[in-house]
């Protein structure tokens, strides 16, 4: 026998936005349902108790990828985690989302989690986030008052809150085209090695034109009350960057985040371990751009 | 509020009505009786639960029951064909991939799930497949070695 | 005993129970079938670590829908306890620590449980606590048991109820303090370790019917039947005899399902419940908070060095937090006092255990029993010596370390081991060389180190070991045992004995859940030493068993017993060259009469002194280890790159059993050394998630494990074997300890070795030199 330890709620899955719209609308306590991932073990510890949960894995578009090299990547919010790491035009486009993908979590989290409910989730050590973030996402949303884009560097407000009206949902995300000479690397410190408990998360991104390193993205978790880029460091890179420049742009980095104490790393060390994955990513990025052979 | 829901699982299609609010592990647990995935934490982080659904491996803590609706389920139970014990079974008896057995029916389900995707894995690879299952006997590295010879036991 | 290789023992053996478990056909406690009778029990557990509480709206509870009945500390009083009666069944006014159950309910749905426990209210009036070994040692620091005095079972210890000192075992020879003053180097260090906790996947439980008038039948899946029965009867006050406790397959035990935790509240509740199945499973939150914690250990150790290189004298003291309660913990503290000068012949020793109360959850030991987290401290501190006297740790550990015919405690003199073999061949394992241990390359630094681990097994006293063996035609070879297979292939290893003393194939012997029904009640063997007086027992059965089937068949056939033998299943004469297959005259007789039916038994009882708490010391079961690590100098982030364990087991009678009991036990060993660690706030556990509470997974465990099996075999043991699983991870962590100060010259000592803390002591280490280099350089 098992314990029945979820408090009880109505399930629905609505056919269209317009219907999960009415039922966003209601009186009642709603929440969207993507993989559950977060959701039920809110619901489980009683931080959340809704009266209804609308399952949108099955809205119409939802489970969409479509990739082009003029337009990007358009990804459907109910696509699965899964599909990052497995999915041939994300290995080959976007290789710093499948490389992020393919350490979070376990197989059987990614295959439930979809990209609407990871990026909802808003939580400051969100490995999606970070690579999205260095990929120039932005979430396109629905509500009964129309469609809306919200750039991801926008979308997290802090503190687990996002961008998102109390009706709004994250139809799809959108990546623009990078070219063939970019180059990005994930690294993350946690305790345990799969992932568990994060100390610190650097996602470092650039490309390559001509002889120059251009566009750099650096996002960071762990390091605030949400994921974040820090523009200013990226700056300093643009170029050819030196150890100078590197040396500058951490310092930058260090000025900008403010982690706080966890019961399992303070704050001076989470800052530290961050500084040593930026440079190693930043210093791999360079050395695999400048060995492309032009 | 009920659902009826019908789907497959382990070859066999079923009608059932269930809760909104029952998980996936209590259904086939409590209704239909099926015991081999087991309950080790309710929260996705041990893998005990785990059942193949439409072909992916899957926390069953997880996953609603009304979800399942439509879907094809696989469990522990139905890995052997009948009396014949899957590749997999017979290799996790010879090479000690059982200790207290408690986590074995879900790392089985994640080892099958991992050998249709990928018929010959490296060790490496067989790691990365079973970070979502614990073994608190300590067991992996028997687990590892079971998968490993069964898959180059197949074909 | 000869030691032999035969077509059976000594070979590889699948495990009897795997097939079942791996086709998840129903074994563990929480599969069985109960029907729609079935209630469901929940426990209320306290929230704070110490205070007086008053329990509102009981009868509002009762009240609710579905319950069917309700306990709490007012109507049942009592306490609880093998040795010493130090817990309460239910907490009555106060409470000693979170985790302790108040009140608990049968009601016809988990969720009805729930809604019980929900309508009462829990009004606390906090008290001060002590929560560490430091602030319950303190002079005026709250008393854990005030009446410990008036305590059933406490004139067996040696307790110091206002002192907060629960129990004190300790040995002493030689002259320490003159051995130390003379000694040419001389090591004084502290170490401690976190307290831990058992994890099982199979979170505690079980299901519980009244039968009859009074008699309880509980199927719940622990480690020692018979010692809970004794335990929840004598709570109970009910006869023993009346409790009925089977067990089939365990989902982990580690020591947690071996002394009583919740399983005496749910008989306690399946006795009000009018005789409808009640069952308990406790959520994984409910795991960590209630059920046993393994104590945090505080070591102070000393050793002294002569000019020869050999170690002249010890002194260590560990302190251990038990938390409220010590009686599982009692009969660890010899098994530590004993262990605690580690594996080495020194003259002059002396060696302090103190058990500790505080207001945590009560302790008891896990796998390793404790004697794993003091070869945290002793290993450690013989690096630490050999550094300071300039020698090479395999050398000075190679000089000192016990051998066979050295008498170190009175009464024992040490049988020949493989404490030598051990730390020569996991050193060879991973390349261990005299000088060149470490490795920068980058910001990575690698290292190689090694320890070694002896462990005592002891006999308890009153210890009994009991095993029947049946043959008849319908089930052909039945075995019943007081143990329990928890996963370290026990049963295998009774099919395998039976099968190789009696020449009978394998798939006729099925093992049977245990089951208290069988034998009357009593102490029995557990974990450390349950193969030696299994093993022990199942000879004088089969030996018997034997002797009944040839005898039956030498009447038969008129021919002396002397002739006859089993072989393959058959009976023979080695004279008239008849043969008999014990199958058909099982199944068919002789024609006449019924068929017949052999039963043994086979009955070991511990000769040491009953009452006292202190077993017979039998013999030391001996390790090494050796690991190679990689650690990241900036981030102090840690990979295990190789570890290789040995253990000598006397006899491998099933090696690659033992192997895998191996390899558990190191990559076990490799999760509670770097990973684990339960955490209290105000005595309450925050870590109750395996979040919070990470265990290793496959991206944790060592990139390489060697498991090396050493054979030098146990003259008393059954065919020369030794007990294993629980001693397998004596010595591990401290391998990876002085493997990490090779790499980076930064020496840990407290458990776990978590990144910050390697960062923190590199951090401060490379301040330190950076100082020494400019004091240096001013001074030229
Ligand atoms: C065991 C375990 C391990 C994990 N390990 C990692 C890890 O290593 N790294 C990491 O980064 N994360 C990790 N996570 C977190 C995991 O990534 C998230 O829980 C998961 O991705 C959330 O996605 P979901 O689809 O399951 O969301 P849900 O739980 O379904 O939803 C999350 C939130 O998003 C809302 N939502 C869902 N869909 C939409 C939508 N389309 N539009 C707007 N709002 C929506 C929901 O209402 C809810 O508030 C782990 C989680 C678990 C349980
Ligand atoms: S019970 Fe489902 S993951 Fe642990
Ligand atoms: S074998 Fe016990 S949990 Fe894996």
């Amino acid at each position: 026998m098992e314990t029945r330890d979820l408090k009880p709620f109505h399930y629905i899955r609505p056919e269209s936005l317009q219907e999960a719209g009415r039922y966003l609308a209601s009186e009642e306590a709603v929440k969207l349902l993507g993989g559950g991932n977060t959701l039920l073990l809110q619901i489980r510890s009683g931080q959340e108790s809704p009266d209804i949960l609308l399952d949108v894995k099955h809205l119409p578009g939802f489970g969409d990828v479509r990739y082009h090299h003029n337009q990007g990547l358009k990804l459907g919010a109910a696509v699965n985690l899964q599909h990052l790491v497995v999915g041939l035009e994300i290995r080959r486009h976007y290789p710093l989302l499948h490389q992020t993908a393919q350490k979070l979590a376990s197989p059987q989290v990614r295959n439930r989690a979809t990209i609407g409910g990871t990026l909802a989730w808003a939580s400051p050590i969100s490995e999606l986030a970070a690579a999205m973030l260095c990929y120039d996402a932005v979430c396109h949303t629905w509500s009964p008052r129309g469609h809306r884009e919200i750039p991801l560097a926008e979308f997290y407000l802090g503190d687990y809150q996002t961008a998102l009206a109390r009706d709004e949902i994250i139809t799809h995300v959108h990546l623009p085209p990078f070219p063939n000479r970019t180059y990005g690397i994930y690294h993350r410190q946690t305790v345990r090695h799969d992932g568990r408990r994060m100390i610190a998360g650097a996602a470092v991104l650039a490309y390559r034109k001509q002889q120059a390193l251009t566009h750099w993205r650096i996002a960071v978790l762990g390091m605030d009350n949400r994921p974040k880029r820090i523009p200013d460091a990226e700056a300093v890179l643009e170029g050819t960057p030196g150890e100078a420049e590197i040396a500058r742009a951490l310092e930058i980095v260090q000025e900008q985040i403010h982690p706080a104490d966890v019961d399992y790393a303070r704050a001076d060390y989470r800052r530290a371990s961050l500084n040593a994955l930026l440079k190693q990513a930043i210093t791999e990025v360079i050395h695999h751009l400048q060995s492309i052979r032009s | 509020m009920k659902h009826h829901i019908s789907f497959t699982i382990n070859g066999q299609s079923m009608e059932l009505t269930v809760l909104s609010h029952q998980t996936l592990l209590e259904v086939i647990r409590n209704d239909l009786r099926l015991t081999g995935a087991k309950h080790g934490c309710s929260t996705g982080e041990c893998g005990a639960c785990s059942v193949i659904m439409n072909g992916e491996v899957v926390n069953a803590c997880m996953v609603l029951a009304p979800e399942v609706d439509g879907t094809d389920i696989l469990t522990v139970e139905g890995l052997s064909d009948g009396e014949e014990l899957h590749p997999l079974q017979k290799s996790f008896i010879d090479h000690h991939g059982v200790q207290c057995g408690y986590c074995a029916p879900g790392m089985l389900i994640s080892a099958k799930a991992l050998l249709s995707r990928t018929s010959r894995p490296h060790e490496e690879e067989i790691r990365e497949a079973l970070v979502g299952n614990l073994c608190r006997c300590g067991a992996y590295a028997d687990i590892i070695k079971s998968i490993q010879v069964a898959s180059r036991a197949r074909r | 005993m000869v030691m032999r290789k035969t077509h059976i023992i000594g070979k590889p053996f699948p495990l009897v129970e795997a097939q079942k478990k791996l086709t998840g056909t129903s074994c563990y406690a929480g599969d069985e079938p109960f029907g729609p009778d079935l209630l469901h029990a929940r426990i209320l557990f306290s929230t704070r670590g110490h205070a007086r509480f008053q329990l509102r709206h009981v009868d509002v509870a009762r009240k609710q829908p579905g319950v069917v009945a309700l306990i709490t500390g007012a109507d049942l009083q009592t306490r609880l306890g093998a040795t010493i009666e130090d817990r309460m069944l239910l907490a009555v006014e106060e409470v000693h620590f979170a985790g302790q159950p108040l009140a608990v309910v049968a009601a016809e749905s988990p969720e009805a449980a729930s809604a019980a426990l929900a309508a009462m209210e829990v009004v606390y009036e906090d008290m001060p606590g002590v929560y560490d070994i430091e602030s319950a040692l303190a002079a005026n620091a709250p008393q854990v048991h005030p009446a410990m005095a008036t305590y059933r079972g406490f004139d067996k210890l040696d307790a110091q109820p206002e002192r907060n000192i629960a129990h004190r075992v300790s040995f002493r020879r030689g002259d320490v303090d003159a051995a130390l003053a003379q000694a040419a180097f001389v090591v004084e260090r502290t170490y401690t370790a976190a307290p831990l906790q058992h994890a099982p996947l199979e979170t505690h439980g079980g299901v519980a019917q009244l039968q009859g008038q009074d008699e309880l039948t509980m199927w719940m899946h622990v480690q020692a039947p018979f010692l809970q029965r004794q335990i929840i009867a004598r709570a109970l006050h009910m006869p023993p005899e009346n409790l009925r406790i089977i067990t089939h397959c365990v989902g982990g035990s580690f020591g947690s399902k071996v002394f009583v935790s919740v399983e005496g509240l749910l008989a306690a509740i399946a006795r009000e419940a009018g005789g409808r199945p009640v069952r308990l499973h406790l959520t994984r939150e409910e795991e960590f908070l209630a059920v046993f914690m393994t104590p945090a250990m505080r070591a102070q150790v000393t050793m002294g060095l002569d000019e020869a290189g050999r170690i002249v004298a010890f002194r260590g003291i560990y302190d251990w937090n038990v938390g409220a309660s010590v009686d599982a913990f009692l009969r660890e503290m010899q098994r530590i006092a004993l262990a605690g000068t580690g594996p080495y012949a020194i003259p002059h020793a002396e060696v302090q255990v103190n058990a500790i109360y505080t207001h945590l959850l009560p302790a008891a030991p896990m796998r390793g029993l404790s004697v794993a987290q003091v070869h945290w401290a002793v290993e450690q501190l013989v690096d630490e010596l050999a550094e300071e006297a300039g020698l090479s740790p395999l050398l000075l550990r190679q000089r000192n370390l016990v051998k066979g015919g050295d008498q170190l405690f009175p009464n024992f003199v040490m049988h020949a081991n493989g404490l030598e073999s051990c730390i020569l061949e996991t050193t060879r394992a991973i390349g261990w060389q005299p000088d060149q241990n470490r490795e920068v390359t980058g910001t990575i630094a690698r290292g190689k180190g090694m320890a070694m681990g002896w462990s005592p097994i002891i006999i308890s006293p009153g210890c009994k070991s009991r095993a029947t063996i049946q043959c008849d035609g319908e089930n052909l070879c039945t075995v019943i045992v007081d143990g329990v297979d928890v996963g370290q292939g026990f049963y295998a290893f009774i099919t395998q004995l039976i099968a190789f003393e009696l020449n009978f194939p394998s798939e006729w012997i099925t093992v049977l859940p245990t089951d208290t029904a069988n034998y009357e009640s009593d102490w029995q063997a557990i974990y450390n030493n349950l193969l030696w007086s299994t093993g022990k027992v199942l000879l004088q059965a089969t030996a018997e068993l034997k002797r009944q089937i040839l005898s039956y068949v030498s009447e038969l056939w008129e021919e002396p017993m002397t002739h006859l033998d089993l072989v393959d299943g058959d009976v023979i004469s080695y004279a008239t060259q008849r043969r008999l297959s014990v199958l058909k005259l099982l199944q068919e007789g002789t024609g006449d009469g019924p068929p017949p039916v052999f039963r043994a038994t086979g009955v070991y009882e511990a000769t040491a002194k009953h009452d006292g708490l202190d077993g017979l010391l039998q013999s030391f079961a001996t390790t090494g280890f050796a690991a190679e690590v990689a650690v990241n100098l900036e981030t102090g982030d840690l990979k295990v790159l190789q570890l290789a364990g040995a253990a000598d087991v006397g006899h491998a009678i099933n090696p690659e059993g033992v192997k895998a009991q191996l390899k558990g036990a190191i990559i076990q060993s490799t999760s509670q050394t770097l990973l684990e660690e339960l955490r209290f706030k105000d005595g309450v556990p925050v870590t109750l998630d395996f979040m919070t509470y990470p265990i290793a997974t496959t991206a944790d465990m060592p990139q390489k494990i060697h498991p090396i099996v050493v054979e030098i075999p146990q003259s008393s043991g059954p065919y020369g074997a030794r007990d294993l699983s629980n001693h397998a991870l004596v010595g591990a962590s401290a391998a990876i300890g002085n493997a990490i100060y090779r790499a980076t010259g930064v020496r840990i000592r407290e458990l776990p070795i978590t990144a910050q803390r390697l960062y923190d002591a590199l951090k401060q280490f490379h301040a330190s030199r950076t100082r020494a280099d400019a004091e240096e350089n001013r001074g030229q």
